[in-house]
């Protein structure tokens, strides 16, 4: 059941249109991403749900109740701020009960309520700190617990790991993952980055240009880019508009073009057995570069600069050493529709088999 | 190693022509203010500072710097507020407006009341009319104390409320904070100290004024001078010991303010680092 809904919401600031024809709707107990690039009016569309913003035209449902005239403080949500918004002359403690205070319950229950989340929060004995001696990690804990405080019925967090470095980032990613499924709060994030979406959400809207260009689970998206933007967006693409020079890829109007990504693309040395030989495009390496886990390899085919993974277990391959390409799949976009387009080798062999 | 010496002997040469300077035209001043005050003895300086008119232009001085600096706190703070926290046409206008006062000379600050408010003003047979009198009277000097000060508060404001930006503003009213609530828990304690080195600037400036209040006083010994007004009538009048006396209590309240400022200036950046 639809928890929260956008009806043709739309949005301008000044003469920018922010925000066109938005319609969405997020489930109960959900936890959804708002992704796109910046500029693209994701954050418009949460500081809208908050309250923040006024739509033009269009409305606001939350719980079955129309809210565009009900002010943010009075729609049951939690807001987590980007830069987190602590308030830096107040304790943590105060911090967190400043939401319990203004709605006037009593001191003691406040206690309780502020250590529960502490311990939740993992920050028992940080409250009497102030944010300036908190680390960004902490920091944003605290804004998560500040948020929470008045047992919000949505919970929005706008960049919630922007300010953070990487490797406490992955940590409070899948924290804040098992947090909100705990407490089983619908929450929508807003973020530009796709591997944070893809780890975090159950489900990700994709906004771009002011409009959202496709709604699913990350699976969906991945596997079923909906329009050309999100099949360019989404994974490491590289466009290639003289898709038919390449062997087993045809097209069938002028105006196609396609988009590979790397993980549709196999290489092999010269003397190790490759399954489709005939199909296979000779390159050479032009660059190779280290990711720790695996190689991203970079060969140029038909002009077009082609990404590849290669595992670090698998035979080295070196720049400027000639080598066989296969490519097994890539996206093809036609006029706004997109389709997924299989090397005609493995479909022939299908058939075979 | 060259350069460090050549640093070395510049630096030097900076501070001599700075101690200099400032002893030249500052410090040398204050002293013969000093001297001359207590030529006579004590007892002479006492009783210049002591009289009646003396003590009525001080008490004037600190009325009008009393209602200059209430009147402008508030001011200062709606205007900062509005000028950091909103977007409005005319903004951009505003801001320089409030700048005007220093920019303009106090003698036409003090010449644009008189059309204002003068006898050839089409206000003033309203006024009259209620038997108010802003010309020659107490009322002028604080207009024209307030004109000359209004500046320095908002402009103290202004950097720190650009800085904050309106995250915390907006993080309480989500909480269901109101207005007033949300200055008071949020946003005072943040310009706490800049307000207060705002005051002090604008109680100094306040306190010295000359220009514009001369225009607008009348120079009604112990009805409309203000205590700088009064050390030029004496000096005017050849009473260098009184000029210099009276001069004296401006120093005396000069060094109090001097002092609070930098009072305020470490505490505050004591508390701006804890904050960071």
């Amino acid at each position: 059941m639809a928890y929260v809904e956008l009806h043709d919401i739309n949005k301008h600031f000044k003469k920018f249109h922010a925000s066109k024809d938005i319609n969405i709707s997020i489930e109960k107990g959900k936890l959804v991403a708002l992704l796109g690039p910046s500029g693209s009016g994701k954050t418009t569309i949460l500081r809208m749900i908050a309250g923040l913003e006024n739509p033009d035209s269009g409305e606001i449902v939350i719980d079955g109740k129309v809210v565009n005239n009900i002010p943010g403080s009075e729609r049951g949500i939690g807001f987590v701020f980007q830069s987190y918004a602590l308030f830096r002359y107040m304790t943590v403690y105060d911090n967190i009960a400043f939401g319990l205070r203004v709605k006037k319950t009593p001191e003691s229950e406040i206690k309780k309520r502020v250590e529960e989340l502490l311990e939740l929060i993992g920050c028992t004995g940080l409250e009497k700190r102030f944010p300036s001696q908190l680390s960004g990690g902490q920091r944003q804990r605290v804004a998560f617990a500040r948020a929470l405080a008045p047992n919000p019925q949505i919970l929005l967090l706008d960049e919630p790991f922007a300010a953070i470095d990487a490797k406490v980032r992955m940590e409070l990613r899948s924290w804040l993952r098992q947090m909100i499924t705990k407490l089983n709060i619908t929450s929508i994030f807003v973020t530009h980055d796709q591997d944070e979406a893809i780890e975090v959400a159950d489900e990700i809207i994709v906004t771009n240009q002011g409009r959202v260009e496709q709604t699913g689970t990350p699976q969906e998206l991945y596997k079923n880019p909906a329009t050309p933007f999100v099949a360019q967006f989404i994974g490491q693409s590289t466009e290639v508009s003289n898709f038919d020079e390449f062997k087993c890829f045809e097209k069938e109007d002028v105006n196609q073009t396609a988009f590979i990504r790397p993980e549709f693309v196999s290489i092999f040395k010269k003397g190790e057995s490759v399954q489709f030989e005939k199909s296979a495009e000779e390159a050479i390496v032009e660059d190779i570069i280290f990711r720790g886990s695996n190689l991203e390899i970079k060969t140029r085919i038909h002009g077009n600069l082609i990404s590849a993974i290669r595992s670090i277990n698998e035979p080295a391959v070196e720049i400027g050493e000639e080598i066989f390409v296969f490519i097994y799949r890539m996206y093809v976009v036609t006029n706004d529709d997109v389709s997924l387009l299989t090397n005609s080798s493995i479909a022939e062999e299908a058939i075979v088999i | 190693m060259e350069l460090r010496k050549e640093n070395k002997v510049l630096k030097g040469v900076l501070v001599t022509i700075s101690f200099l300077f400032l002893g030249i035209f500052l410090i040398l001043p204050l002293i013969y203010i000093l001297v001359t005050a207590f030529r006579y003895g004590i007892s002479e300086y006492i009783n210049a500072v002591t009289d009646e008119y003396a003590v009525k232009a001080a008490m004037l001085t600190l009325e009008a710097t009393l209602f200059a600096v209430v009147i402008n706190t508030v001011f200062g703070i709606a205007a900062a507020w509005l000028i950091t926290k909103y977007a409005f046409k005319g903004k951009k206008l505003l801001s320089t407006f409030i700048d005007l006062p220093v920019t303009v000379s106090p003698i036409i600050a003090g010449l644009i009341y008189v059309l204002t408010f003068g006898r050839q003003s089409f206000l003033y047979p309203i006024l009259d009319s209620y038997g108010i009198q802003i010309i020659f009277a107490v009322p002028g000097i604080v207009l024209a104390t307030i004109f000359v000060t209004f500046p320095f508060i908002s402009r103290e404001l202004i950097p720190v409320l650009t800085a904050q930006g309106s995250d915390e503003e907006e993080a309480a009213a989500l909480m269901g904070a109101g207005t007033f609530h949300i200055f008071r828990k949020v946003t005072f304690p943040h310009i706490k100290w800049a307000l207060l080195y705002g005051v002090v600037l604008c109680t100094a400036r306040a306190m010295g004024e000359f220009g514009a209040v001369s225009v607008l006083s009348g120079h009604l010994r112990g009805k409309t001078n203000t205590l700088p007004l009064y050390i030029e009538l004496l000096y005017q009048g050849y009473d260098f010991t009184g000029a210099f006396a009276a001069s004296s209590i401006l120093v005396v309240l000069a060094v109090v303010v001097l002092i609070l400022r930098l009072v305020i200036e470490k505490k505050g950046k004591k508390e701006l680092d804890l904050n960071k």
